[in-house]
């Protein structure tokens, strides 16, 4: 299964929902520590044996650390931006039109961009600012600001059942269940003693949470019973870094970690670890399983390489 | 670059998370070992250049001890044998044995050693030389073997040194240079040893009581030593003959007990003694070295050839300094040298455990201990020169066995030792040795106060 090698540090990698063989990478220069940021669109080739090829590259001047795919527009991705600002790209266009909106209203880094499935019209962006904000294609502000975390909003994501509903994970650990109509949050969860780094819904049970955090576990919830998680998984060594729920499989979640491993679980079996990719040599931080493949898995890393691979092979055999 | 500063934080905490209400992980915290530079420097390598025996006679008064009718290179023939004899070398394999001797003459000395290495049983092939560095010939000895196999010469010698004072007595012989007139370093040269042992005393203010205090010490320390035996495992017996100096008659004895030591010195007997050197001086007879016969002999090779031949280490060739001082003042030779033979090893004088300090007068051994601020428990455990003697060439090679043997016995713990001499005419020598096997590394952790990692911090 193909590599492809980029020149920053990976942060992100997206399926594209409409084409099943196109992801987005969000790379920054040094780690994301200081330095640029780079935009990947990469066509995966039908032949396995063929290289990923670039389709297109945009350069910011600071690291992206998250990118989405539009659910409106097959060719526009939104960069969330490590100087605050969020950037719409519109592959269809020519690169000196590029990017088409610069929304600059968050003051710090903006970690995470998701973009909602169901009205398809609205996207996050979680800031660590504390601030999780709400924004249409068409307006150039944003809609609402949510504003009630403590500290670094490092992840929102929507239902992917109910239009209004997202959840944001925050390093003050609370993860905070919002409805777009109502002023405040919704649910509180306390879900772990240290800061949570990501968070996921369910596909096939809309009441199902997952939270991924520092202390190495991912918790699962439900967020009726909130008190308690269904399960909790341990086997990463560090610090979580993402989690993702199969868009294909109910019990079926994939993460990633700063222990240099992706790690798919079923939350459902008592030994929960299905299986471990070793195959990057630094923090991996970004995973992503495709809608549109059954069990295709991509991941990405600082050790600069993007690794896309059908669960249960090799990532690495080519 | 405030930005770079907290991104990096912000991403240090995922990894290094501060908080935690209930349960306590591991956390960092500095090294309470502290960074004592014995701990962690000094690893062994094939190699360095250890010490596989070290013996010597027993030393005896000159003129009317034990070894007065015994010929020098009898005296060193049966160490030499030892050092062979106790490790099954085989005598061919040696590349060179240096003596170090300093009153006999030179070229006769020479060839002194060269028989005695055929009475000990050396092949024609092996060489022979003698070293003279005054008082520290024996210790530069064992040192110019250690540089010739470092040097890569050979790998396996001996270093070892022999005097017999009543053979061949301190004095000069011919005319004096007139020029020394022009010269006071020069013409102090010329200075008797007792009189720097004044000058010592006088300057330093070292007390007459002082010294006899050191005097019975190291008697006292010397006779312990020698009725528990500890002697045993150093002392080569050796077969001679004692002449009746009134009949003439010839007797055939075993010397294998040092003859100097006596174990009822007291404060008093001392203090009954007159000044030899000066009118009101403080320097006697009882707080000065004796004057004895005596030799030892030290197998070094390299660490590697050592493990091959499965020998025991007995000690390990850390370092070497000899420096110069005021010939006047020579007593004060080993107060120079030791800090720099220790910085030598990359260490510090903390790290010593046991020191050989020769007691050429009581008046330089104490001025010394004093100016470096030596815990007397580890200087001079079994008794010194006062008590045991000091036949000049041999004291530097016997003082080898000595320290060697005494740590280890004292086991793991008593990891560096040195031995350090004043030399007449102005020098000091200090060498190093670090204990032989291995290091026990838990037992010499040492506890510091302040948690600084590293001695450049302070």
């Amino acid at each position: 299964m193909p590599v492809f090698k980029t020149p920053f540090n990976g942060y992100s990698v997206k399926f594209s929902p409409f084409y099943e063989n196109r992801i987005a990478v969000a790379t920054a220069q040094n780690f994301g520590i200081l330095g640029n940021g780079r935009l990947h669109v990469l066509e995966l080739s039908s032949n396995p044996t063929l290289p990923i090829s670039e389709i297109a590259a945009y350069d910011t001047a600071d690291g992206i650390y998250d990118v989405t795919w539009s659910e409106s527009h097959d060719s526009i991705v939104v960069a969330a931006v490590a100087d605050g600002s969020v950037k719409l790209y519109d592959l269809a266009l020519p690169p000196t039109a590029n990017p088409i909106r610069s929304f600059h209203e968050h003051t710090r880094e903006v970690h995470s961009a998701d973009y909602n499935p169901v009205r398809r019209d609205s996207f996050l962006s979680a800031s660590w600012d504390d601030t999780v904000k709400l924004w249409t294609l068409d307006r150039p502000t944003s809609v609402r600001t949510f504003k009630e975390h403590a500290y670094c909003v490092y992840s929102s994501v929507w239902n992917p059942r109910h239009a209004d509903v997202f959840a944001s994970a925050s390093g003050d650990c609370t993860l905070r269940i919002w409805d777009v109509r109502e002023p405040g949050s919704t649910m509180i969860l306390p879900a772990h003693d240290h800061e949570i780094l990501s968070c996921d819904w369910n596909k096939y049970d809309d009441c199902i949470i997952a939270t991924a955090s520092v202390d190495k576990s991912i918790k699962v919830w439900d967020v009726r019973n909130f008190r308690v998680p269904i399960s909790v998984l341990n086997g990463h060594g560090y610090a979580v870094r993402k989690v993702k729920f199969s868009p294909h499989v109910r019990n079926l979640m994939v993460s990633c970690s700063y222990d240099m491993t992706v790690c798919v679980w079923d939350f459902m079996v008592e030994d929960a670890l299905v299986s471990r990719y070793d195959q990057h040599t630094e923090f991996a931080v970004g995973v992503d399983m495709s809608v549109l493949v059954e069990g295709l898995i991509a991941s990405t890393g600082w050790d600069e390489l993007v690794y896309v691979w059908q669960h249960g092979t090799d990532p690495r055999a080519s | 670059m405030d930005k770079a500063i907290n991104r990096q934080k912000v991403l240090l905490q995922h990894l290094n998370p501060s908080q935690s209400s209930s349960s306590t992980s591991l956390s960092a915290s500095a090294c309470l070992a502290g960074d004592s530079a014995a701990y962690h420097r000094t690893a062994s390598f094939g190699d360095d250049v250890v010490i596989v025996a070290a013996y010597r006679t027993a030393l005896c008064k000159a003129k009317r001890g034990g070894f007065k009718d015994t010929h020098a290179d009898d005296l060193l023939a049966p160490v030499l044998k030892a050092v062979i004899e106790k490790t099954n070398l085989n005598p061919s394999e040696v590349g060179d044995i240096v003596v170090g001797s300093v009153l006999g003459g030179g070229s006769q000395r020479a060839s002194e050693c060269r028989m005695a290495a055929f009475y000990a049983g050396f092949p024609e092939t092996v060489p022979v030389r003698t070293v003279n560095r005054q008082c520290s010939s024996g210790l530069q000895a064992v040192a110019d073997v250690a540089a010739a196999i470092r040097a890569g010469f050979y790998d396996i010698g001996i270093g070892a040194g022999l005097e017999s004072m009543t053979t061949n007595p301190m004095a000069w012989e011919g005319s004096v240079n007139p020029k020394v007139q022009m010269f006071e370093q020069a013409q102090n040269c010329l200075l008797p040893m007792g009189i720097t042992s004044e000058n010592v005393s006088n300057r330093f203010g070292v007390s007459r009581k002082e010294q006899d205090e050191a005097a019975v010490e190291s008697h006292r320390r010397a006779a312990a030593a020698t009725a528990s035996g500890k002697f045993k495992d150093e002392i080569i017996p050796v077969l001679t003959k004692i002449v009746d100096p009134k009949t003439g008659e010839e007797k055939s004895v075993t010397i294998s007990v040092d003859d100097g030591i006596r174990p009822n010195a007291t404060l008093s007997d001392l203090a009954k003694l007159k000044p030899v050197f000066k009118k009101d001086g403080t320097t006697t007879a009882g707080n000065s070295s004796q004057v004895s016969d005596g030799a030892g002999a030290v197998l070094l090779m390299k660490r590697s050839i050592a493990i091959q031949k499965g020998l025991p280490i007995l000690g390990v060739f850390r370092s070497f300094v000899a420096v110069g001082v005021d010939p006047a003042i020579m007593g004060v030779g080993p107060a120079a040298a030791i800090p720099v033979a220790v910085k030598a090893a990359g260490l510090e004088l903390d790290d010593i455990d046991l020191f050989e300090i020769n007691e050429a007068f009581a008046s330089q051994f104490v001025y010394c201990r004093n100016k470096l601020g030596l815990d007397s428990q580890k200087i001079n455990v079994n008794g010194g020169a006062m008590a045991i003697g000091h036949p000049l060439g041999a004291t530097g090679a016997r003082c080898v066995a000595t320290l060697l043997h005494e740590m280890k016995r004292r086991g793991k713990d008593c990891r560096f030792g040195v031995i350090s001499m004043c030399i007449g005419t102005g020098m000091g020598a200090a060498a190093v040795f670090e204990r032989g096997d291995s290091v026990d590394e838990l037992r010499n952790a040492r506890k510091v106060d302040d948690l600084y990692l590293s001695k450049d911090a302070r």
